[in-house]
């Protein structure tokens, strides 16, 4: 469903991006983890064009994003992405919210698109926000709405930067099971995530990035197990705090 | 100096109305509501062209208001005078002079505080409304203008005091505005300028002091509410 070709960035004179080459089949749970400054989210970012390539090809459904023929607002209209700090607008309702995009952007009927935000905010676990401001919600909150916001718009492809990156560290688990759940659904998704434990469990796929470059790509027990770069190794030491086991995928 | 208050209360508070046409504070105001009223729209337009990826509408947005914030209003009171006739091509009240000066004047300021107002925002409302397919122009629309704009009315609000005090300027045109029926008043009586000038400056200094209050109490009353912060 996606394919990075060659794929380089620089912002100005520092290579962000270099050479990543990878793909992701339908249903399939990426996550990409590594240090911090690797590029992860600069990588996601590109696939919505939110960043701009210098070289190299992103193929969207055997299309490439920047081909002539290819809208910008369509691409992202099929492509949710869920950012770390939520973005939800201020200014409207959650109904709202989740309602302005499929109603402008896929011209589906404001019944329509009431009843499906009733249905994804069951799904989030959020129905009695519906008419509730993004200001008067916890951040665990704010970001299954943004989960739903997306889903509103029946996206192939999901993207998440970082979802759990900001929040406080109880409400990670609430936002973790929807994105479980999704994927049990079947969902394609790409996830730039440091939560370890969710990466095991849920990815089909795990790639590790460092200083631009995409250095592994291997199914989660292999990567977790038996990691072939030595950045890799020494990562995912690093990662795994000795007091912490549930956050110790090594310590098995 | 009460009794000038006294004697030419109406004078100063609506001119010659009824036995001629409006003026004194009330005309001060209708002046400057209306001026800021229809220079907004384009205010809009131009910062909106000021943020523009095509550079000649950059280019235009930019050139408008320097030359606009670099010319003394009388200037453009002055040009309005007598370009709006010949664009017109006919006879043009001193009303209609100082409604479009005030516009062209405030279309510059108010453009940099719409400009200021959308670059306030926090630049991921404008990535999300982008990533659900909104156009740019359905961004706007929906997501920043409507955050930005409340935003902007503490600005907005110290444009209007601006533009009340601007207003006197009309006077020069023989606009029968507060300045002018000040002016009036001490062509009547010769004697007590300095009275008569201080009432004036009292009127004006009650009006600016009242609403730089209430873009106060504005300003606090939106400071409360969170502005775009996710």
């Amino acid at each position: 469903m996606l394919k990075l070709e060659n794929i380089d960035k620089w912002y100005g004179d520092y290579h962000a991006l270099k050479t990543v080459n990878a793909d992701i089949k339908k249903g399939e749970v990426v996550v990409v983890c590594g240090p911090s400054g690797s590029g992860k989210s600069t990588l996601i970012r590109t696939i919505t064009r939110l960043e701009e390539i210098q070289a190299g090809r992103i193929l969207f459904e055997d299309k490439d994003i920047y081909g002539r023929a290819v809208d910008v607002n369509r691409l992202r209209a099929r492509v949710g992405f869920v950012f770390q700090s939520f973005n939800l607008f201020q200014n409207m309702s959650v109904r709202d919210n989740l309602t302005l995009g499929p109603v402008k952007v896929l011209g589906i009927s404001r019944d329509e698109a009431n009843a499906r935000a009733q249905e994804l905010l069951v799904k989030v676990g959020l129905e009695k926000k519906i008419d509730a401001m993004p200001a008067n919600l916890s951040g665990g909150q704010q970001q299954r709405v943004a989960i739903a916001r997306a889903l509103a718009m029946q996206p192939a492809l999901m993207l998440f930067d970082e979802p759990t990156s900001a929040l406080d560290p109880e409400m990670v688990s609430e936002v973790l099971q929807v994105m479980q759940a999704l994927a049990r659904d079947g969902m394609t998704m790409l996830i730039v995530s440091h939560e370890m434990g969710f990466a095991r469990e849920v990815s089909s796929r795990v790639w590790f990035m460092d200083n631009g470059e995409l250095l592994e790509d291997a199914a989660p027990d292999d990567f977790f197990c038996n990691p072939q770069h030595p950045r890799a190794r020494k990562f995912l030491q690093d990662v795994v705090r000795p007091h912490d086991r549930i956050k110790a995928p090594m310590a098995a | 100096m009460l009794e000038i208050l006294q004697n030419y209360a109406s004078l100063f508070l609506i001119g010659a109305y009824p036995n001629g046409p409006l003026g004194g504070l009330a005309m001060t105001l209708i002046l400057s509501v209306l001026g800021l009223t229809l220079s907004f729209p384009i205010a809009v337009l131009i910062g909106l062209a000021h943020m523009s990826s095509f550079g000649w509408l950059r280019f235009i947005a930019q050139w408008w208001t320097r030359v606009i914030r670099g010319i003394p209003l009388l200037l453009i009171i002055f040009w309005a005078y007598f370009c709006v006739p010949l664009i017109v091509g006919g006879e043009v009240s001193g009303f209609t002079t100082v409604v479009c000066a005030i516009v062209v004047y405030e279309s510059a300021f108010l453009a940099q505080v719409v400009r200021a107002g959308l670059e306030g925002l926090p630049k991921g409302q404008t990535e999300a409304a982008r990533s659900i397919g909104l156009t740019w122009m359905q961004s706007m629309r929906f997501v920043r203008l409507p955050q930005a704009l409340t935003n902007m009315i503490p600005s907005i609000v110290n444009q209007f005091v601006s533009t009340i005090k601007a207003t006197s300027l009309a006077y020069v045109i023989g606009v029968p505005e507060l300045t002018y029926s000040a002016a009036q008043v001490n062509t009547m009586t010769l004697t007590k300028p300095l009275e008569i000038y201080l009432v004036l400056a009292g009127f004006y200094f009650v009006l600016c002091f009242s609403i730089s209050r209430f873009a106060g109490l504005l300003e606090l009353r939106i400071g409360g509410k969170p502005r775009g912060m996710a």
